[in-house]
C-alpha cells in the first residue's frame, strides 16, 4: 500500500516537474558549448506558461469542440500511462503489469491517434495537413518500436518491465543489442514528433496541428508534449540502460539519471538535425530502419539462446 | 492494485488536462468570427478544411497491416522464445523472411513514394 | 490577487512576435532574432504582439487586416516606421531601430499587467457566410449537396489528382501576403489534394526589397569592393537563415544570422559549413527537385542563374574584379540544393573577394552594371519573378513546395535605397 501511494506521487511529481526540466534543458543544450546563457533560463518556462494562461483560447470558424480540446488532454494522460510503467526499483512501480510492454506499444500507437485529432478538430488546412502527415510518420515508427521492444524482451522471457530490468544484471541491453537504443531513440523523437521528425508541428505548416491554438490548450498540449519525452525516456532507460541497476547509488537516483541522459540525447538530436521530408522519413523508416531493427531482432533472439 | 493506481493516474491527468483548459476560459467571450477564419498568412479559405482527404501513402498502410497481424503472433512467442529454442527462431525467421520479400516488392513498386 | 501574479510573472515572459513585413533593412531582422527577449513566431495565434515593419502597400492592407484580427486578445500593436491602418486607442508607433526591441518589451508588459486594453478588431464580426439552416440537418443546401453549414460549403470537387488521377475533394484558398514561408507580399490562390499542391496562382508578387546602401552606391561612383563584397555575404546569409528556420534548423539559423550581423573580412563560414554538413540536411530535406530550366534561370539571374550551370556575372566585367582574378563559380544541376550550395560557394567567394580587395582599398570600375546578390542590375533592377513558382509548384508536396520557395529568392529589387539607414 505505501509502495503503491509512493510510486503514485512519483508519477505525479514526475508529471508535474517534466516540462519545466523539459524547457530548461533543451536551452541548456540549444547554448551549451558558446556560454552565451540566457538571464531567464531558469524563470523563462514559468513565465511562458503564466503567459499561456493568460493568453486568451482560439476558436476557429467550426471546430470539433470535443476533440480538439480532448486531445491535448488524453495526450497528457497517455504520457502519464507511460510514465506509470517506468520501474524506479524492483518494488516502487505504479503498474507492474505482466504485459506492460504491450501497453506501451498501446501508448504509442494511441498517440498517433491522438495527434492526428489535435490536428483535425480544427478544421483548417494548414493543421489538417500535419494531421494526415504525422499518421504517414506514426504507421512507421510503431513498427520499428516494437521490434525492438520484443527484442529487448526475448532475453526476460517476458513482457514485464521489472523482467526485462532484471535480465540485464549481467549486461545491459545497450550493449548487448547495440543496434536498440538507437532505433529506439528514432522512436521517441517520432512519438513527441521532436527536432528531425515534427511533421506534425512544423515550421512549413505554421506551426502545423497547434497553429490554430492559443492560450491554455497549447500550455497543455505542449505540457503533453515533454511529459511524453521524459516518459518515453524513462522507458528508454528501462529497456536498454539497466532501469535501476548500477552501483553505490539507490535504484531510483540510477532511473533519474538514466532518464536524464536519454533526455539529453533526445533534446540534442532535436536541436542538430534538420526536419526530414515527409516522403523520404518514410522511405528511411521502411527501407532503412525497419530492416535494422529486423536484424536487432534476430540479433537479441540468437544471442539469448546461446546465453 | 496495478490497474487501480493506472486508473487514477489516467483519471487525474485527464481531468487536470481538461481542467486546465475549461478554468481559464469562463470569463472569455467567444472570438469574433475575424478572429476565427483560419490562419492562411492573410488569406482566406473557400471551404471548410474537412474533405475526403487525399492521403498519399495509402499503399502504405496496407502493408503496415500485415505487419500488425504478425505483431499479434509475436508477443506471446517473445515469452517462450528461448523455452522453445531454436524452433522459434526458425519459424520467426521464415516469417520475417517473408514480410521483408514484401517490403522489396513494396519498395520496388513505390509504396513508400506520396502516390 | 491570485490573477496578480499570474499576471506579474507573464509580464516576464519573452515576447512572442508576430512580424508583417513591409519595406525593411536586413538588419532588422538580426536585431529581434537574437534578441533573447523576443521571439518571433510563425503563428499569430502564438503571438501577443503584431509588429508591422515599413509601409504596407494599399493592395496588401486587406490581408494585413485579417492577421491582425487573428491574434487572439489581448494583444497590441506596433507600427515601425509605417503609418497605422487606423487611428484608433493610440497606436503605438517607433521610428528609431534602437528603439524597437524595448518598445516590444514594454507594451507586453503594459499588456499583461493591464495597463493597456487588447487592440480591437478591425473586420466585421460576422460568419462568412450566412447559414440558411435549411435541410434535415440545418446544413442549408439540397439533400447532402450545397449550402454552407456553419457558413461555408463543404470542399466538393471533381477534378482528377495529378499524380495519381483518384478523384478525390480539393482545398482551394489563398496564401499570404504574410504567410511566414513566403516571402512577404506574396500572396497566391493554391488548390490542393490531400497536401499536394494541384495548381498555384501568383496573385500578388512578393514586394520589393531594398538592399544594403552599398549596392545603391556603387550605381553612382566607385565603392570599395570589400564592402560591397561583405554586404553581398551578409544578404545570402540572411536568406540563409530563412531556408534554415524553415527546415527547422533554428540553432544553426541563428549562427548564420550572428555571423552576418558580425561579418568582417576575418570572417570565415567554415564553421557554419561544417554544421550543415553534419546535420545532414542536404540528405534529409527535400532537396532534389526544383529543377530550374535554362529559360526560367536566366529570367532569375543571379545565384539561382548560376546553380543551374549559367555562366552570368557582371563583376565578370568590372577591370577591378578583373584584376582580383574573378571567375564566377557555377553547379550545373539548378536544383534546391545546387542553389543552396552555390549560395555557400558564393558567400566563401565574396569573404574570399573581400580580403584580396581589402588591403589596396580596391573600388570598384563599372558602375553602370552592378551585381546584386539577387542578379544582375544593368539598366533596370532584378525584377519580380514571383511568376515562375505557377509553373514549378503543381506536383509537389507541401513541404516540397516551401522548401523550394525559400531556396529561389524571387523579389524584386527597389529602383532606390528609400529612407537612410538609422
Amino acid at each position: 500500500m505505501i509502495e503503491s501511494l509512493a510510486s503514485l506521487l512519483m508519477v505525479l511529481v514526475v508529471l508535474a516537474l517534466g516540462p519545466y526540466v523539459v524547457a530548461v534543458m533543451d536551452r541548456l543544450v540549444a547554448t551549451a558549448p558558446r556560454g552565451a546563457l540566457a538571464s531567464d533560463v531558469w524563470l523563462g518556462p514559468l513565465s511562458r506558461a503564466a503567459w499561456l494562461l493568460t493568453q486568451h483560447a482560439n476558436a476557429t470558424e467550426a471546430p470539433d469542440w470535443q476533440a480538439w480540446r480532448l486531445a491535448p488532454a488524453l495526450y497528457l494522460a497517455l504520457a502519464a500511462v507511460g510514465l506509470a510503467l517506468v520501474p524506479w526499483s524492483p518494488t516502487l512501480i505504479a503498474t507492474d503489469l505482466v504485459t506492460s510492454v504491450v501497453l506501451w506499444g498501446s501508448v504509442e500507437a494511441l498517440a498517433t491517434v491522438v495527434i492526428f485529432l489535435h490536428g483535425w478538430s480544427a478544421n483548417a488546412v494548414l493543421p489538417l495537413i500535419g494531421a494526415y502527415r504525422y499518421v504517414a510518420l506514426g504507421l512507421s515508427y510503431i513498427l520499428i518500436s516494437m521490434f525492438v521492444l520484443i527484442g529487448a524482451a526475448l532475453p526476460a522471457e517476458s513482457l514485464q518491465l521489472t523482467q526485462v530490468v532484471a535480465s540485464q544484471e549481467s549486461l545491459w541491453n545497450v550493449v548487448r543489442q547495440p543496434l536498440g537504443l538507437p532505433l529506439f531513440l528514432v522512436v521517441g523523437l517520432g512519438l513527441t514528433f521532436w527536432g528531425p521528425l515534427n511533421l506534425a508541428d512544423s515550421t512549413d505548416l505554421a506551426g502545423g496541428t497547434a497553429a490554430e491554438v492559443s492560450g491554455p490548450s497549447r500550455l497543455v498540449w505542449e505540457c503533453a508534449r515533454a511529459v511524453m519525452l521524459v516518459a518515453f525516456s524513462g522507458i528508454a532507460a528501462t529497456a536498454f540502460l539497466g532501469g535501476w541497476l548500477g552501483p553505490w547509488l539507490p535504484g531510483p537516483v540510477w532511473v533519474l539519471l538514466k532518464t536524464l541522459f536519454v533526455l539529453a540525447l533526445l533534446l540534442w538530436l532535436g536541436q542538430w538535425l534538420p526536419r526530414v521530408a515527409p516522403e523520404r522519413c518514410v522511405t528511411l523508416m521502411w527501407i532503412v530502419l525497419l530492416p535494422l531493427s529486423f536484424v536487432d531482432l534476430v540479433w537479441a533472439g540468437v544471442l539469448a539462446l546461446w546465453a | 492494485m496495478e490497474l487501480l493506481t493506472l486508473v487514477i493516474i489516467l483519471a487525474l491527468t485527464l481531468s487536470a488536462g481538461l481542467f486546465i483548459q475549461a478554468w481559464p476560459l469562463r470569463h472569455q467571450p467567444q472570438p469574433s468570427y475575424s478572429q476565427r477564419i483560419p490562419f492562411l498568412g492573410g488569406g482566406t479559405p473557400d471551404t471548410h478544411a474537412w474533405n475526403r482527404y487525399h492521403i498519399r501513402y495509402y499503399p502504405m498502410t496496407l502493408l503496415l497491416i500485415a505487419f500488425e497481424m504478425e505483431m499479434m503472433f509475436m508477443y506471446p512467442w517473445a515469452v517462450v522464445f528461448v523455452e522453445k529454442g531454436m524452433m522459434a527462431v526458425m519459424e520467426m525467421g521464415m516469417f520475417l523472411a517473408i514480410l521483408s520479400v514484401g517490403i522489396v516488392y513494396a519498395w520496388r513498386e513505390g509504396v513508400f513514394r506520396w502516390q | 490577487m491570485a490573477v496578480s501574479w499570474l499576471r506579474q510573472l507573464a509580464a516576464r515572459s519573452c515576447v512572442p512576435v508576430y512580424p508583417v513585413w513591409g519595406e525593411h533593412d536586413e538588419a532588422l531582422l538580426a536585431t529581434l532574432v537574437l534578441s533573447t527577449q523576443i521571439e518571433l513566431v510563425d503563428s499569430p495565434r502564438h503571438a501577443s504582439v503584431l509588429l508591422v515593419v515599413g509601409e504596407i502597400p494599399a493592395t496588401l492592407r486587406d490581408g494585413l487586416k485579417h492577421v491582425h484580427d487573428q491574434l487572439p486578445s489581448p494583444f497590441a500593436v506596433v507600427w515601425f516606421r509605417g503609418a497605422p491602418l487606423i487611428a484608433l486607442n493610440a497606436p503605438i508607433h517607433v521610428d528609431e531601430a534602437d528603439r524597437l526591441v524595448d518598445t516590444l518589451i514594454r507594451t507586453h508588459r503594459e499588456l499583461m499587467l493591464g495597463q493597456r486594453d487588447s487592440a480591437s478588431r478591425l473586420l466585421p464580426d460576422e460568419p462568412p457566410n450566412p447559414w440558411e439552416g435549411l435541410g434535415d440537418d440545418g446544413h442549408g443546401g439540397e439533400g447532402m449537396m450545397g449550402g454552407t453549414p456553419y457558413g461555408r460549403p463543404m470542399a466538393m470537387n471533381m477534378q482528377d489528382d495529378l499524380r495519381d488521377g483518384l478523384t478525390l475533394d480539393s482545398l482551394t484558398f489563398r496564401l499570404g501576403p504574410f504567410y511566414p514561408a513566403l516571402p512577404s507580399g506574396l500572396c497566391a490562390e493554391i488548390t490542393l489534394q490531400g497536401d499536394v499542391i494541384q495548381s498555384w496562382e501568383t496573385r500578388h508578387g512578393a514586394l520589393p526589397q531594398r538592399l544594403a546602401p552599398v549596392f545603391y552606391a556603387a550605381r553612382e561612383r566607385p565603392v570599395p569592393i570589400a564592402e560591397l563584397e561583405l554586404a553581398r555575404a551578409r544578404y545570402h546569409l540572411v536568406q540563409l537563415y530563412r531556408g534554415l528556420h524553415l527546415a527547422g534548423l533554428e540553432r544553426i539559423a541563428r549562427h548564420a544570422l550572428s555571423l552576418a550581423r558580425q561579418l568582417s573580412t576575418a570572417s570565415r563560414l567554415d564553421g557554419l559549413r561544417r554544421q550543415l554538413v553534419r546535420s545532414g540536411i542536404f540528405h534529409l530535406a527535400a532537396m532534389d527537385g526544383g529543377q530550374l530550366d535554362t529559360e526560367m534561370a536566366a529570367r532569375l539571374g543571379g545565384p539561382a542563374a548560376r546553380a543551374a550551370g549559367l555562366d552570368a556575372d557582371l563583376r565578370m566585367d568590372d577591370a577591378s574584379y578583373q584584376r582580383l582574378g574573378f571567375r564566377p563559380q557555377c553547379r550545373t544541376d539548378g536544383t534546391v540544393r545546387a542553389r543552396w550550395e552555390q549560395r555557400l560557394a558564393e558567400i566563401d567567394q565574396s569573404l574570399q573577394l573581400a580580403r584580396q580587395a581589402e588591403p589596396d582599398g580596391l573600388h570598384t570600375a563599372n558602375t553602370e552594371a552592378v551585381e546584386t546578390p539577387r542578379g544582375p542590375w544593368s539598366a533596370k533592377p532584378p525584377q519580380d519573378a514571383s511568376a515562375l513558382l505557377d509553373q514549378l509548384l503543381p506536383g509537389l508536396e507541401w513541404d516540397e513546395a516551401m522548401t523550394l520557395i525559400a531556396s529561389l529568392d524571387s523579389r524584386e529589387v527597389a529602383e532606390t535605397s528609400g529612407r537612410a539607414n538609422i
